[in-house]
This record gives C-alpha cells, sequence and structure tokens, in this order.
C-alpha cells in the first residue's frame, strides 16, 4: 500500500538517519551501558532530543475520554491508537503542550494492531514528528514515551519515560518504558528523535508495556487515511484463508496452513513468502489480515508467493472463519 | 478483549520458543532497563543508595525505607506509612531497634534513630534537586536492599495541592424542591456507608449549615481533612438524622472506580497537599516508600513522599527535605 504521499513522507527523513554521526559508538547502541559516562551520555542525549520532539506531542479529547498522540505531518495529521479514536469521523479536539485546543476528526485504523489517526481540521503549519523508518527499531533499542496520563496538566506538563525495546513481532512492540492510561496513543521515540510506535495498552507487569509499531501505520496508510477503522468484527465476517503467519527479515512467511482451510487446500506450506494478494504487495501480517478480511469468505484471490527463491502465484477460493 | 486475549495468546507463543542465536525474541531481563547489567552500570551511585537507605519493618513487614541522615543513625522516612516501626535494617543486614525522634505534618516526613552502642552510620550526601532537568536518571533502593530501582525525573517539579477529605458519596439531584442534594450513590466500606448513610438520603445539613446545592456540600466537606468528622443532617423517607461522618481520603475511597489504580496495585493514602514535588517513574512498591532518591552521582536529590499509580512517584526535593530536618535537629 505504498503511495505516493507515503512514499513523500519517508523521503523526508531518509537523509537524516543516514548520517555519519549515527554510526559511531554511542553509549545506548551498546548491548548495555557499563558505567555512569555511558549512562550520563544516555541522559544527555534524551534531554537534548525531548524540546525537539515534545512540541509534535498532543493530548487528544473527546466527549467520552483522552488520550495522547503525535502529529507527524505539517498539515496536522495525528497517529494515535484506535481505542483512543473509537471510530471513524468523530468530532475530536487535540491539545498542544502550550495547552491551546484545536479540532480534529478521527479518521482510520486498525483493531488488530490498534493503529489509529485523526487530523486536525483547522488549516495551519504545525509541528511535527519524524517517524522512522520500516524496520528501523530492533531489539536492545533505547526509546523514550510521552504522554498526557490522566489527560493534559500544565503544571506537569508532558510526562517522560525512558526504556529499551524488550519484544517486536508482528503487530505489536514491547517495551520496559513505563505507561499509564491516558498515555495510550502517545509516541515511543527512538534515540533518533523518530517516532517508532504508538502507546497501546498496558501489561500487568508495569515494565512490559504494549505498543503499535510504525510499520503497521505504513503499511496501512492509505486504508488508514481513508477513514477505514478495521474491526475484529470484520475478522470474523470476512473471507478465512486459514494462515499461520510471522513476520521475518524475508517478509511475511507461512508458519502453517490450518488443517481443512482454504490455504492447506491451495497446497501453502510452511516457509512460503506471501507476497502479494490480487496484485497488492504485503507489507506485513496485518496488513495481509485487513485484505483477507475485506473479502467475502466465497470471494477468490489471487495470491502472489516465494517457494525456494522462486514466485509462484495461486487462484484460491477463500472459506468461512471457523466458529468456536 | 478479543485482542488482549490474541496478543497473550501471540506472547505465550513467542516466550515458549527456543531463543535462536541471532534471533531472540524478547530482550534478556539483565539488560531491561532495571536488569541487574544495568544497575550495575550506576556504579558509585548504586553503592551509595543501597549503604545510606534502611527497611523500617512492624511485626516481621516492611512498612517503609528511610534515609540515613546523620552518622549517629538518624534516619527520616515517610511519616504516616511508619507508624509503629519498631525495627531497621540495613543493607549488610544489620538490624537496630528504633526510636521516633520527630514528626511533621506539613510534609509528612519523621525522624527515628537506629538504637546501637556509638555505631558510625554512613550518611547519605546532600545534592541539589530543586534544578533536576526532566529526563534526568534518578533511582532508590529496592525493597531487599539488593537491588536499585531506575529511572527518570517524568514531569515537572512542582506543588501538589491539598485534597481534603471525603465522604465517600456520589451527589445527584439538588434543589428546593427535593429539600437539599440527594445522595445518587454510596461507595461501600467508605466514610459515610460506615457512618450508616444510605443511597437516597437528601443532605440538608452539613456541619451544622443548612444546603441546598451540591456546591455547599463538596466545600464544607473539603475544607477538613481526611479523619476529620463532619456531622451530617440527611432527610431519610420523612425523617430527619443526623450521622458523624469522619471523612476519608479522596485517594483510597475513589479508587475503585479508577481502572488506572485498579491495576497499579497499593497506593500511598496520603499524596497530596505537598509544597513541591519532583516526578520519576521507579517501580516502587507502597511499603518502599520513604527512602531517600539518588542522582547519577550518587547524591541524595529527595525522599519518595508518596506511590501515586503504578508508574507515577512524588519525592520531596532536598531542599524541603533538609529544612525539615533542620527542624527537627532544632539548628
Amino acid at each position: 500500500m505504498h503511495k505516493a504521499s507515503l512514499a513523500l513522507l519517508l523521503a523526508t527523513f531518509l537523509f537524516p538517519i543516514l548520517s555519519a554521526e549515527d554510526k559511531a559508538d554511542h553509549a545506548w547502541n551498546q548491548i548495555v551501558p557499563e558505567n555512569s559516562d555511558d549512562l550520563l551520555e544516555i541522559q544527555d542525549r534524551l534531554q537534548s532530543l525531548l524540546p525537539k520532539v515534545q512540541g509534535a506531542v498532543v493530548s487528544i479529547e473527546a466527549s467520552d475520554g483522552a488520550g495522547s498522540g503525535v502529529i507527524i505531518s505539517k498539515d496536522g495529521l495525528v497517529l494515535t491508537a484506535a481505542h483512543v479514536i473509537g471510530t471513524s469521523n468523530k468530532k475530536m479536539s487535540v491539545r498542544l503542550p502550550n495547552g491551546k485546543r484545536f479540532p480534529a476528526i478521527s479518521l482510520g485504523g486498525s483493531e488488530l494492531s490498534d493503529a489509529g489517526m485523526l487530523k486536525i481540521t483547522k488549516a495551519g503549519s504545525w509541528p511535527y514528528a519524524k517517524m522512522a523508518p520500516r524496520g528501523s527499531a530492533t531489539l536492545g533499542d533505547w526509546c523514550f514515551g510521552l504522554g498526557h496520563p490522566g489527560g493534559f496538566d500544565k503544571e506537569r506538563g508532558i510526562v517522560v519515560r525512558v526504556g529499551r525495546v524488550i519484544g517486536n513481532k508482528d503487530e505489536t512492540m514491547q517495551t520496559d518504558s513505563r505507561l499509564l492510561g491516558g498515555d495510550s496513543g502517545g509516541p515511543l521515540f527512538d534515540f533518533h528523535g523518530q517516532v517508532i510506535a504508538i502507546h497501546s495498552r498496558i501489561s500487568k507487569q508495569p515494565d512490559e508495556n504494549f505498543h503499535v509499531p510504525i510499520e503497521s501505520f505504513l503499511a496501512n496508510w492509505d486504508f488508514f487515511q481513508n477513514s477505514k477503522l478495521f474491526t475484529l468484527a470484520q475478522m470474523e465476517e470476512g473471507g478465512f484463508l486459514g494462515l499461520a503467519c510471522k513476520e521475518t527479515p524475508d517478509g511475511v512467511k507461512v508458519i502453517e496452513a490450518i488443517e481443512g482451510s482454504a490455504a492447506e487446500k491451495s497446497g501453502l506450506k510452511p516457509n512460503d513468502v506471501i507476497l502479494s494478494v490480487n496484485g497488492e504487495k504485503i507489507d506485513n501480517r496485518e496488513e495481509l489480515t485487513i485484505l483477507l478480511a475485506s473479502k467475502k469468505p466465497s470471494d477468490e484471490i489471487k495470491l502472489e508467493y516465494q517457494r525456494d527463491g522462486k514466485s509462484q502465484s495461486l487462484k484460491i477460493k477463500l472459506g468461512n472463519r471457523p466458529r468456536e | 478483549m478479543k485482542v488482549a486475549v490474541l496478543i497473550s495468546l501471540l506472547l505465550s507463543w513467542f516466550s515458549s520458543q527456543p531463543q535462536d542465536k541471532n534471533n531472540t525474541l524478547l530482550l534478556a531481563e539483565k539488560f531491561r532497563l532495571n536488569g541487574v547489567s544495568t544497575q550495575k552500570a550506576f556504579g558509585h551511585a548504586q553503592k551509595q543508595a543501597l549503604s545510606t537507605t534502611v527497611r523500617l519493618i512492624r511485626n516481621d513487614k516492611l512498612i517503609a525505607m528511610g534515609g540515613i541522615v546523620d552518622s549517629r543513625g538518624y534516619v527520616l522516612t515517610k511519616a504516616s506509612d511508619c507508624v509503629g516501626a519498631r525495627e531497621a535494617e540495613t543493607s549488610d543486614g544489620k538490624t537496630y531497634r528504633l526510636k521516633i525522634k520527630k514528626r511533621d505534618e506539613k510534609t509528612d516526613l519523621a525522624l527515628y534513630q537506629l538504637l546501637s552502642n556509638d555505631e558510625v552510620f554512613p550518611v547519605l550526601k546532600w545534592g541539589e534537586g530543586n534544578s533536576t532537568r526532566t529526563g534526568s536518571w534518578v533511582l532508590s533502593s529496592y525493597s531487599m536492599l539488593k537491588e536499585i530501582r531506575a529511572g527518570v525525573t517524568s514531569g515537572k517539579p512542582r506543588e501538589i495541592g491539598r485534597e481534603g477529605g471525603v465522604m465517600g458519596v456520589i451527589l445527584g439531584a439538588e434543589g428546593d424542591d427535593i429539600g437539599g442534594v440527594r445522595i445518587s450513590e454510596v461507595v461501600p466500606q467508605a466514610a459515610a456507608y460506615k457512618a450508616g448513610i444510605q443511597e437516597g438520603d437528601v443532605i440538608t445539613k452539613a456541619d451544622g449549615r443548612r444546603v441546598k446545592k451540591r456546591d455547599q456540600v463538596v466545600k464544607i466537606v473539603g475544607r477538613n481533612d481526611p479523619g476529620d468528622v463532619v456531622r451530617i443532617e440527611v432527610k431519610r423517607d420523612s425523617d430527619l438524622k443526623t450521622y458523624n461522618v469522619t471523612l476519608g481520603h479522596r485517594s483510597v475511597t475513589f479508587d475503585l472506580f479508577n481502572r488506572n489504580l485498579q491495576m497499579s496495585g497499593p497506593v500511598s493514602k496520603r499524596k497530596d497537599n505537598f509544597p513541591m514535588i519532583l516526578q520519576h517513574d521507579l517501580p516502587l512498591p507502597k511499603n518502599s516508600m520513604g527512602g531517600p532518591l539518588f542522582n547519577l552521582e550518587g547524591e541524595c536529590i529527595g525522599f519518595n513522599i508518596a506511590r501515586v499509580d503504578r508508574v507515577t512517584i512524588y519525592a520531596l526535593p532536598e531542599s524541603q527535605v533538609r529544612n525539615t530536618l533542620s527542624k527537627f535537629l532544632g539548628k
């Protein structure tokens, strides 16, 4: 689903990432800080990034609750969590760090990853943060989360918490950067000041919280921006292929074709890499799920995949999702 | 809900997979923010924190932590959490009898002394906490005095206002036709419930003053502190009844309704009315409040004074703490 708009956005932040400065052996790139000098370097980096990115962090208010978000484009596109927006086309407001409120409308998202999007409806030139390109966050990366837990509070300001990426698989990133309700939808930044994820849910363990990886937004950008909200109910009703997949550096890889499913009948096997569905390139697992759920159970799809280094193509008639 | 189930299934799958050499699925615990390897990097600060923090014990249970502020064994702690402490334990495993010296309501600090035969105790060194920038490393000893917990100052230093006592009721309809203010809900086990007030009662007087509006009730009750008694007259059916309500803490009373706090575990009873606080995110339980907070240099920049929720602790900055300590010591 990479379209022109996204390509444009990406182009603007490829440059800083490739700058030579990042290749140096900074404390935040080590497996673990070894002494207080390393820790000081991490602290200095965090404190130098904060003033640069805080301006883009917003509190999101609706009649039925509050959350956080981050502006990622000059024209006021805001990333947040699906559970913060709830539905598409909902009137909401965002509050900038100075306390000023502006009207916004919810766009789309996905209940699967909890990615959500909204747009400030007032024309303006908004402060915005850069998004990390696909695949840039890895296990062990230092990161910091920002948000407005419990709602906007000028005396307190935006709340900052530091941590590391402790898990990053498919639709979920986990960190030990701590979270509280109301942080939901707020940004998680890497030590380059780029948004790598959006706060989603707290875990019972305060040190293992859940975030929506930026990849979920990048892979489904047009879908979200066009005010489409993927719900779990749609997944129940839509076409069912019956593949269990995982994301790998090679792409979305088949773990298993469920017994008796359309996928098994088609001959798809473990380690096949899914390339496209009906010509639409598949960037991540969630995109595949959303695409399949948008079909009816009796629809036929054209699926392109790679086996043993060779691209192959199949026509598959989808089935019904088994009821529990 | 479904997402949560799905995610938890996925996670259990990840963690049950064998860890390949290049494809670790979850970051090893020792490398995490509060992992043992990371803790080690704090070096001198870690040692300072462990050697100058004590465990305060009542009936063999940890009730608070404290910091050694004088080589004679003087220990500062959170007063309201430390009631009845009889014994203290240091990081080297030694235990001491405890004697209370002073208490201060305003800062909720108390001074105790570890009783010994002229032992010279290691004393914490003061730093300057008031100038601590958001995003600065801070650390404290963890409950067992074997490890530390580290994090960053996470919000601006600020005053935390007074919350006042609460009855634990939700006020409903008001006005002349009703003849007062109707109670639409009574929080189970809270102050009003214990006094005998019931849902549907109409409050006619509070502290002897006739009331017709919700605001009036809130104002009269709110100027009292938790523990104070407020006389409430209610109309039930056609009877007038008077109850003495011993007010509760807002945090404890209404936390039942706060989803964040349901997931937080116990929080401090008193977490309001501090002239100045530093906010940080150390994962410390309620029974580990009262201990000192250190910076990367191992200097004490404050004392942990309230666990607010699962990710928020307030610390009194060192200037406040030292003022109170000077008063305690009569300087």
